[in-house]
């Protein structure tokens, strides 16, 4: 047999195992709803923290025999899971967030994507108190886009609350954003709970005024993550962290606190703006407080941390999956699967959040047709350990004149 | 030619390359090189970063350089690094490899392309084309740091 045949016949068999690996993922499935359905106690409800991880258990143990792969990565506690004490009532809510609609005509499946999320909020059942919309509803802040994300929001019937993302906000300086769906911060208390939300968005250092840019070219830049101009943009400010001091100073210190913002209050990776600049102000006002829970957007990943006595959990968008960044993705994170690029509806979704009677606040991913794989179950499937052996760099193109706008 | 003849003709070759090396020096170049200067080695290196930044701007969704180069590498608004910030996740350590997407073994100029077509509904690019070298310039410097890993899935 020649080379050429040889590497004919490696090609055939990764194939082969390739498409078995697809045909097989439908009936893993279903024999893991079969499994949990049958093992399940009467009356029993699935302990979500356990829910995902014990079925991959069984299912590793009695199909593949790979126990020792399942301990390994399937009993890690669970990080969605957020207790809050004093929670009277159980309820739900929903967060949406990062929908980064362009117009209609030039990218359709972003639209179909937030028009499906509105849709399933719509239908749950019991209904959600309300819709928490986590920012980042356009891509370039363009009226246009703003306009069709709030008609595709209208389709929700429930209380809706908003905060802004950074693509909202930088082509005309929120005016549209706030005109649809008014200003931030704001608080309200719901069954026991005191929720927040904060504007984490328009207050940039200005890099816009020096460089005469014009709104479109100051929102481009706002628009690129991984871009140098528009620097360290996220931040709460001294004027909003004050308010909070003011907005739970009635609020006893041991009740439960959730705060809404777009960026997360912790550093996790500032290159990115996974951060807020002033995270450490806004913990010296949280400290008093034993039981708050932040919950963000623009992260676009599965993830979650804990600060001090903060949880912090990130949500999905329903655009596109963000990539883990080269440092800071924290131990306590179980990182979510590597998604497949070929399917725009993998790695993304929306979240539905529980305040159980017992006193506990669960998130549920809903990440479309993966959301029985979440989370990574082996190192080879994993958004993280999958760039085990990667390094990166910043960007060049933009720290050098006149290379940060149109090539010269 | 006789076999004591050959022999002669390799003994009178090797001495002359011997007697050749010991002219040349201290210097270990080859005797056909000259000494890099440190202006030529500013140039080479400029040459490369010239392709890196113009990846970096067709990586980034920059339209003026998509048109200086006729290139049109999406139609939906998408720009690679909107999956792909710092490059992260193109993995150009771990190419050529079987790529599961494609069901074939593809080099990294194939997998930018199926990214163009496919995520981005952008017109796929010559793999030889200047654009294509310069994406491919940019994806390896920025993830330079990397270790090498061929094959990895």
């Amino acid at each position: 047999m020649d080379d050429h045949q040889k590497f004919e016949q490696a090609l055939a068999r990764a194939r082969a195992e390739a498409a078995r690996r697809r045909a097989r993922a439908p009936e893993v499935d279903r024999i893991r709803r079969e499994m949990h359905a049958v093992l399940a106690a009467p009356g029993e409800q699935p302990d979500r923290s356990l829910g995902i991880t014990r079925r991959t258990f069984i299912h590793r143990s009695l199909l593949a025999g790979a126990v020792a792969s399942a301990a390994t990565y399937g009993w890690f506690p669970i990080l969605n899971t957020i207790d809050i004490a004093y929670g009277a009532e159980t309820f739900k809510f929903a967060w949406i967030s990062d929908t980064h609609l362009l117009p209609k005509d030039v990218n359709t499946r972003f639209v179909e994507k937030a028009v499906r999320a509105v849709k399933e909020v719509q239908a749950m059942t019991p209904p959600a108190d309300f819709l928490i919309f986590g920012g980042d509803l356009a891509q370039l802040g363009d009226p246009v886009e703003l306009d069709l994300g709030a008609d595709i929001l209208k389709e929700v019937k429930i209380r809706k609350v908003f905060i802004p993302g950074e693509h909202d906000w930088y082509l005309d300086m929120g005016a549209r954003w706030t005109h649809h769906f008014g200003p931030s911060p704001w608080a309200f208390d719901h069954k026991g709970v005191r929720f927040i939300g904060l504007d984490t968005v328009s207050r940039a250092p200005d890099y816009w005024s020096a460089k005469k840019m014009t709104p479109k070219e100051r929102m481009a830049h706002m628009a690129v993550l991984d871009g140098s101009v528009a620097g360290a943009w996220a931040g709460v400010g001294r004027d909003q962290i004050e308010w909070l001091a003011r907005a739970l100073a009635d609020w006893p210190k041991d009740r439960p606190v959730v705060i809404f913002s777009h960026n997360p209050l912790w550093e996790y990776y500032p290159p990115w703006n996974f951060w807020v600049r002033d995270w450490r102000e806004v913990h010296e006002v949280l400290k008093p407080y034993t039981n708050v829970t932040n919950i963000h957007g623009h992260t676009h990943q599965v993830l979650y941390n804990e600060i001090g006595r903060m949880r912090s959990i990130g949500m999905l968008a329903t655009s596109w999956p963000w990539p883990y960044p080269p440092e800071g993705v924290p131990p306590l994170t179980r990182c979510k699967v590597r998604v497949d690029p070929g399917d725009p509806f993998d790695g993304v979704g929306w979240s539905r959040l529980t305040v159980t009677a017992a006193q506990r606040v669960e998130n549920e991913y809903v990440m479309w047709r993966k959301h029985e794989h979440i989370f990574a179950e082996s190192p080879a499937d994993s958004g993280c350990a999958d760039n085990i052996n990667q390094r990166l760099s910043p960007r060049i193109a933009d720290r050098e004149w006149p290379f940060y706008g149109a090539y010269k | 030619m006789r076999p004591t003849h050959r022999l002669a003709a390799a003994l009178g070759a090797s001495v002359g390359l011997v007697v050749l090396l010991i002219t040349a020096g201290g210097d270990r170049a080859l005797a056909h090189k000259e000494k890099h200067t440190p202006e030529q080695l500013k140039a080479f290196e400029e040459v490369f970063m010239e392709q890196v930044r113009i990846g970096d701007l067709l990586f980034h969704g920059d339209a003026a350089t998509e048109k200086r180069l006729g290139v049109e590498l999406s139609r939906t608004g998408m720009a690679c690094a909107m999956c792909h910030p710092f490059a992260a996740d193109t993995h150009p350590h771990e190419f050529p490899k079987f790529q599961e997407q494609m069901n074939k073994f593809a080099t990294l100029r194939d997998m930018i392309n199926w990214c163009i077509e496919k995520p981005n509904e952008g017109v796929k690019i010559d793999p030889e084309s200047d654009a294509m070298k310069a994406l491919e310039a940019y994806i390896i410097w920025a993830n330079r740091g990397s270790k090498l890993d061929p094959g990895r899935h």
